[in-house]
């Protein structure tokens, strides 16, 4: 490979980095300062990034003040599996729920908990009891007004033993939930957690009406919350509409007349319902249309890395990955830029250390492989562990998830330059959960999984821990699973980040499995969409704050 | 006549059960449970079972599909795993997109081959055949969805004359919806005209240079004249047999279409049930295929029967 193929991947990347830079400040992101520093640190000269300025910032006075009016046309590809925080376990019945209910706290874009529902809160020193006040004059969609009577009941009906929540573990350090008067609840914890209010933060939590839930009303089919928008209708496999709820009680939101969610289950279709207009807003835009988007006179492209992970997992109980020398050696023999370039069209972040993102607090700057790999280094360890010609071995993929199958030649070849023959077997998903998945019949197999809280825990707890569903790779370890568990419960943020460090050290060493790539959100909107600021959770909350020219 | 409508009917019901118990079969033999592709990876064991015990997926075979039977002869196809929704409340708001998109897709195929099929059979052996001919057989060969993905870029991406996709029912607004359906229909028509082209072609050179026809024209009768009434009139018969079965093909090619151009038909139904082994979707939908096509070819055959007297002479004469 000449040093020129080297440089243009590198440009390519750059200009990914660029992009997000540019949009970044943009938005009211970051100082002139950050940027000029940035994109100096990039390698772009003064004149040229200062040239960038006057552009950004005529973007940045055009905002303006906001406009009433307007549908919001979003395209998604899945359907909903209910509208219930208690029953809704999939991500499409979450974005939908996020827009009709709202939560005790609530997430920014940065993915930082603040008081929604409650106008304030407060923690006592031992971190067992949480006291939120809420709002006074917030009232549900059928005109009921909320109180914290609707509080308790919400979180009894979570914690209750047949309520078929799938999110049990975030509810199940609360011993109780008390109502203190009418607008204060008080929860009782049976040790600290720590991403309590991320939690209270998530569409499960969200606040139901208790009269009328009681009264028998089935909210799976027809949900009443306290959101910025009404429900207004479901077409399964077609549509969800609603309508702005005008008693919101943030004044003068939303600003959009009404939203709708159409489902289109192809993903090129969705794409070119995007391109000619059929709706105005995606944020599943494929790697693969993304440039096609950006280059769109009517639309705008947005990136933001959150924690979308993809990947690599090794059977520990099958030979040799059972030894931790081979696990190693795969990760070293990956070159992460090719995956980055070849399947997520450079709109990506190699994953060369610890899974904690930077954009998260938890984040330790552990750098365990080069960008490109080190086939050395691999051959060494497989050497060591008593491999020196390699061996055969297989690699199973899901069908239905595109960027897999896009990495899976690109991890093969790097697999074999290091002497690992892995045969590649495909095959769909409802197949995949039975025969792969579920049973952990695999060598090796790759896997996406995007976390939709933004607490570190939920990036490393169900991957790395003993027993946990999604950990097929059957990786067990006492070690690891006392950092888990204290990192989870530590007093201070200072506590559970350095804690986090040492998990991911520890992750790293052990390499449970083989961190890919952390592929970006890519939203596409029309360019007359206002302020409207991605979240890093994935979410779709910060909509009530946009509005249409 | 009475008999040929009786026989037809009576052939209708064990085809019908025929078919769905052999759709029953194989949804619960192809590989992949529906629990795990409902749950995804959430699928813990419990929510497993839950699953399974909701749906009454953990009894025998027999019981299930019985259970399942006695229900669809009441009009009851069960709850989408997916949604928990009536399965027959939205079959029936589907229909009569799919309906609407085989029936354009039909009349655009016919009205490509039968005037080409004649043309070509007239001008038999001649440039102008041969030429058409060629035409017929690569255009029965593309896929329909390549067919239909190369309209959307030139009609809705390039020159931006035609939407990409979505739906909106005939009686709201006629105009949206015919422009809607124009490229799904003409992807389907087209591919299949091909067929007819073909067949109307060979029936029109059998009954051209057949007796009756020479007849005529030593009569002295004009050659359009014969054509049109005689010639015509008898290729029709054939041509609507076939034209049947075209018709049911139709209406299984909808699938692909259907998820193309965002159409909210029966089609995609089929596909989703498919893809996220939902049984009860899948075998109301794929059920409701084959009534269609069942009934299409039942009315086809008495079509038959009507233009035909010979057919129900030879019927009554048995």
């Amino acid at each position: 490979m000449s040093d020129d193929y080297a440089g243009r991947q590198g440009d390519r990347l750059k200009r990914g980095e660029m992009f997000r830079l540019i949009e970044t400040f943009e938005r009211g992101g970051m100082s002139r300062r950050e940027f000029l520093r940035r994109s100096m640190a990039l390698g772009f000269s003064i004149a040229a990034t200062q040239s960038l300025f006057g552009v950004a910032e005529r973007a940045a006075a055009a905002v303006g003040a906001p406009k009433r009016g307007g549908v919001l046309k979003a395209a998604f590809s899945a359907d909903p599996a209910g509208f219930d925080p208690v029953r809704g376990p999939s991500g499409m019945s979450h974005v939908v729920i996020e827009q009709v209910y709202s939560t005790l706290m609530a997430l920014d874009p940065d993915a930082k908990p603040y008081p929604e529902l409650a106008e304030s809160y407060t923690v006592s020193d031992d971190g067992l009891a949480y006291t939120f006040k809420l709002r006074r004059g917030v009232k549900f969609h059928h005109g009921d007004e909320l109180t914290a009577d609707d509080v308790k009941f919400t979180f009894d009906r979570l914690r209750a033993p047949n309520s078929g929540y799938s999110y049990g573990a975030q509810v199940e350090t609360i011993k109780s939930v008390d109502v203190v008067d009418r607008y204060t609840a008080r929860f009782r914890l049976s040790k600290r957690t720590g991403p309590f209010l991320i939690y209270m933060a998530f569409p499960g939590s969200s606040i139901v009406p208790k009269k009328l839930v009681e009264s028998g009303h089935d909210l799976n089919a027809k949900p009443i919350g306290t959101g910025p928008f009404r429900f207004v209708s479901y077409e399964p496999r077609t549509a969800i509409k609603f309508v702005r709820n005008a008693d919101y009680f943030e004044k003068g939101k939303p600003y959009f007349d009404s939203m709708e969610y159409r489902i289109i289950s192809d993903i090129t279709a969705l794409t070119n319902a995007l391109l000619s207009g059929v709706v105005n807003f995606s944020n599943e835009v494929p790697p693969k249309d993304f440039t096609k988007v950006r280059a769109h006179p009517d639309l705008a492209g947005l990136t933001l890395e959150g924690s979308r992970y993809h990947w690599l997992l090794l059977n520990t109980k099958r030979e040799p990955f059972n030894d931790r020398r081979i696990r190693q050696a795969v990760s070293f023999a990956l070159d992460r830029q090719a995956l980055v370039e070849g399947a997520f069209f450079g709109l990506g972040t190699a994953i060369l250390g610890g899974v904690i993102p930077k954009w998260n607090w938890a984040y330790a700057d552990l750098r365990f492989v080069p960008p490109r790999g080190d086939p050395d280094q691999a051959r060494k360890l497989l050497s060591e562990a008593g491999y020196p010609n390699g061996f055969r071995t297989t690699m199973s993929v899901a069908s239905s998830f595109p960027n897999l199958m896009a990495m899976a030649p690109i991890i093969q070849a790097n697999l074999a330059r290091v002497g690992i023959n892995a045969k590649i077997g495909t095959m769909e998903i409802p197949r995949y959960w039975d025969e792969v998945w579920s049973t952990s019949n695999f060598d090796i197999t790759s896997m996406y999984w995007l976390s939709p809280l933004a607490d570190p825990d939920d990036f490393v707890t169900n991957n790395y821990k003993c027993g946990m569903p999604i950990n097929v790779q059957k990786y067990c370890s006492t070690e690891m699973d006392t950092l888990l568990d204290q990192a989870k419960s530590a007093a201070t943020q200072e506590a559970r980040r350095e804690l986090y460090r040492k998990m991911q050290e520890l992750s790293l060493r052990d390499m449970a499995q083989v961190p890919l790539v952390n592929g970006w959100l890519l939203i596409g909107h029309t360019k007359k969409l206002r302020n409207y600021r991605p979240m890093r959770t994935g979410f779709l909350k910060t909509l009530k704050d946009a509005w249409l020219e | 006549m009475l008999r040929v409508i009786l026989i037809r009917l009576a052939v209708f019901v064990p085809t019908l059960l025929a078919t769905s118990l052999v759709l029953f079969i194989t949804v619960n033999v192809v590989p992949g449970s529906a629990a795990r592709a409902a749950l995804g990876i959430d699928a813990t064991p419990q929510a497993i079972a839950r699953f399974e015990a909701e749906q009454g997926l953990d009894r025998p075979l027999h019981v299930q599909y019985l259970d399942w039977l006695w229900g669809a002869l009441r009009g009851d196809f069960g709850t989408s795993f997916q949604n928990h929704l009536p399965v027959g409340r939205e079959l029936l708001a589907r229909l009569p997109v799919t309906l609407e998109l085989a029936a354009l897709a039909f009349i655009i195929a016919n009205l490509i081959a039968l005037p080409f099929g004649a043309l070509a059979a007239y001008h038999h052996q001649r440039r102008v055949d041969t030429g058409m001919s060629f035409l017929a057989t690569v255009m029965g060969s593309v896929p329909n969805f390549w067919l239909a993905t190369l309209l959307i870029l030139i009609l809705s991406l390039k020159l931006r004359v035609l939407p990409a996709g979505g739906y909106v029912a005939l009686r709201e607004d006629p105009a949206r919806n015919l422009s809607l359906m124009l490229m799904p229909a003409i992807s389907l028509g087209v591919v299949s005209s091909a067929l007819l082209f073909r067949i109307m072609r060979a029936k029109m050179i059998e009954v051209l240079s057949s007796d009756y026809i020479r007849t005529a024209l030593a009569k002295g009768a004009a050659t359009g004249v014969v054509l049109w009434r005689h010639a015509l009139r008898n290729g029709l018969i054939t041509f609507l047999t076939v034209g049947a079965v075209e018709f049911g093909w139709l209406f299984g090619g909808v699938v692909i279409i259907e998820d193309i151009f965002l159409l909210p038909g029966v089609g995609q139904l089929v596909l989703v049930g498919i893809i996220n082994r939902d049984y009860p979707v899948l075998l109301a939908s794929a059920l409701t295929v084959t009534v269609v096509v069942l009934t299409a070819n039942m009315l086809v055959d008495l079509l038959a029967a009507l233009l035909d007297p010979r057919h129900v002479h030879v019927r009554a004469l048995r």
